[in-house]
């Protein structure tokens, strides 16, 4: 058996039921988890099995929701994965846990306009400061094919 | 005693990267500090979803023009993984030859920053002048002294010629004998060690926390180093140590980045003397399978990792982007705020924030193209056509 199908195993028998979804490639794992259960699962990874190192954090707009996935891991990757509500999605921060999750987290505010409860510094991260606070541009709804003619500035 | 906010940027603070740095200052001692890195958001990932796998390419290897060779690989990797395809080893050996020698330009305009920083004006001048002898040899094998786009999806662009591996050989021989002695310098110059040591203190504990990655965490006495830990590309069969270094500072973060030259030196060699013999490339389909990627790559700042989501349609649905210095801003931060032993002073703070070897341009990568009373737009590849078309008219 492989590293990663034990891996997977052990955390099925901890979780069971609560690890809805799961696939393997080499040293990568996929797990989904509901929101409730999403910080237990990491908090397991985190102090249980030692994997200190969140890579990065990615949000997806896809059909009926938006799916957030903690990517942790050093030599084998496990990304978590969570599903929350698209017109008001909320989901609890990870920077208790691990600090790093803070510049991560603001991201993802700003491009796809999640909320992170708890986070110590809930702040504009890339987006300018003049930007309007409910346009997200990773959302699927923003639009980039939208002409917009030349204007006319003066000079010569 | 109160304390005094001092803004340094964003023309500049240290390398020419468009970084804010808001300092809160009590006497000359930093206390507190936040970051703006906001002024250059170029909408690289949504612009990709608009575009098919093969043209985003050259997208991508934009995303940083240091360590484009990483980017192009990171992305190239990541995109075969939806196909089931076995990529040629040849093809595999001349990536980590490319990706090695860009290595070691990154690792050598560090030097030579970090050094102008401190105000060390002749190392900077060396290693400068050394570095071009790596980009002849990248202009040699890829066509480009920069934005190179050697790695392709299937392959490599170009093959590499018996002549051309000669001269890299040589080539080497010249890299080698000057970065034993930039790290005799190095080790010895006063001038580097009073202005690097204690300087920027990260503890192991703070840059696990903190997430850190490449020569940073390194620095800090941590092994962790995606080629060995996650092998990719011929990392695997191409033997390398993993350089760590336990002072936890700025001169850690030097020693780091200059004992690397030398191993990337003897990849190249190794993979040079070892290049399989076969194709350079095989021809992919327009269409990858419907699937999820994630590739992680170390460029010369560290952990790169790309992730895409393909629903089997040429387009990407979703492609992400994390570079390594989003990943250092938390270690950054910690650095800059140390009590105690390891207090920052101002006249420190461009070296320190130098350590890192920030790109903020890749780590902010979505801006748009006009913010106008709350209008935002981007323009297409079309309208820009159209545009171009109306001018030649």
């Amino acid at each position: 058996m492989s590293f990663e199908e034990s891996f997977l195993n052990e955390l099925k028998s901890v979780f069971g039921e609560k690890i809805v979804e799961s696939k393997i490639s080499k040293r990568r794992i996929f797990l989904k988890v509901s929101p409730e259960h999403y910080y237990e699962v990491i908090q397991f990874l985190v102090k249980e099995k030692g994997l200190y190192h969140l890579e990065t954090m990615t949000a997806t707009e896809l059909k009926d929701y938006i799916e957030i996935i903690a990517h942790l891991g050093l030599s084998t990757s496990v990304s978590v994965k969570t599903a929350v509500d698209k017109n008001s999605p909320t989901i609890i921060s990870l920077c208790n846990l691990i600090p790093g999750a803070e510049f991560y987290e603001r991201e993802i505010m700003d491009l796809m306009g999640v909320k992170f409860e708890g986070h110590p510094n809930p702040k504009r991260l890339v987006l300018p400061q003049d930007w309007p606070t409910d346009v997200h541009p990773l959302r699927k709804s923003f639009e980039t094919r939208h002409n917009q003619p030349l204007r006319d500035v003066g000079g010569e | 005693m109160s304390t005094f906010d001092i803004p340094i940027g964003p023309q500049h603070p240290a390398l020419p990267e468009p970084l804010l740095l808001k300092l809160e200052v009590e006497g000359e001692t930093v206390v507190g500090v936040d970051f703006d890195v906001s002024y250059m958001h170029r909408g690289i990932e949504k612009l990709l979803e608009t575009k098919t796998y093969f043209q985003g390419l050259p997208l991508v290897e934009r995303i940083c023009g240091i360590c484009n060779a990483a980017h192009g690989l990171c992305y190239t990797l990541n995109v075969e993984k939806l196909y089931d395809k076995e990529i040629p080893p040849r093809a595999q050996y001349l990536r980590v030859i490319v990706e090695e020698l860009s290595r070691i330009h990154s690792h050598l305009l560090w030097l030579g920053v970090a050094a102008f920083e401190i105000g060390f004006n002749t190392m900077f001048m060396y290693t400068w002048r050394d570095r071009e002898h790596v980009m002849d040899m990248l202009e040699a094998i890829t066509g480009n002294r920069v934005t190179t786009e050697y790695s392709q999806i299937g392959g490599v662009r170009r093959d590499i010629t018996p002549e051309l591996a000669e001269k890299l050989l040589k080539t080497m021989d010249v890299v080698e004998e000057r970065t034993k002695y930039y790290i005799k310098v190095a080790l010895t110059e006063p001038t580097i060690a009073k202005r690097t040591q204690g300087v920027g203190y990260l503890s192991p504990e703070d840059a696990k926390a903190t997430c850190s990655v490449g020569p940073v965490i390194r620095a800090s006495g941590i092994k962790f180093d995606v080629r060995a830990d996650d092998p990719y590309a011929a990392h695997d069969e191409v033997p390398f140590n993993v350089i760590t270094y336990d002072s936890c500072d700025v001169f850690g973060r030097v020693v780091v980045r200059a004992q690397e030259l030398l191993e990337c030196v003897n990849m190249i060699r190794y993979a040079l003397k070892n290049l399989p013999s076969g194709p350079f490339r095989i021809k992919l389909p327009m269409k990858p399978n419907a699937g999820e990627a994630l590739t992680r790559v170390e460029a010369p700042r560290g952990e790169l990792l790309h992730y895409t989501l393909c629903e089997g349609t040429p387009k990407p649905y979703r492609y992400k982007v994390r570079t390594p210095t989003l990943a250092n801003l938390g270690a950054l931060r910690v650095m800059l705020t140390s009590k105690g032993r390891y207090v920052v002073n101002i006249g420190d703070v461009p070296i320190i924030y130098g350590s890192i070897d920030p790109c903020i341009c890749c780590t902010a990568r979505v801006q748009f193209i006009d913010v106008k009373k709350g209008k935002t737009w981007t323009w297409t590849l079309d309208e820009i056509r159209g545009m171009s078309k109306k001018v030649k008219a």
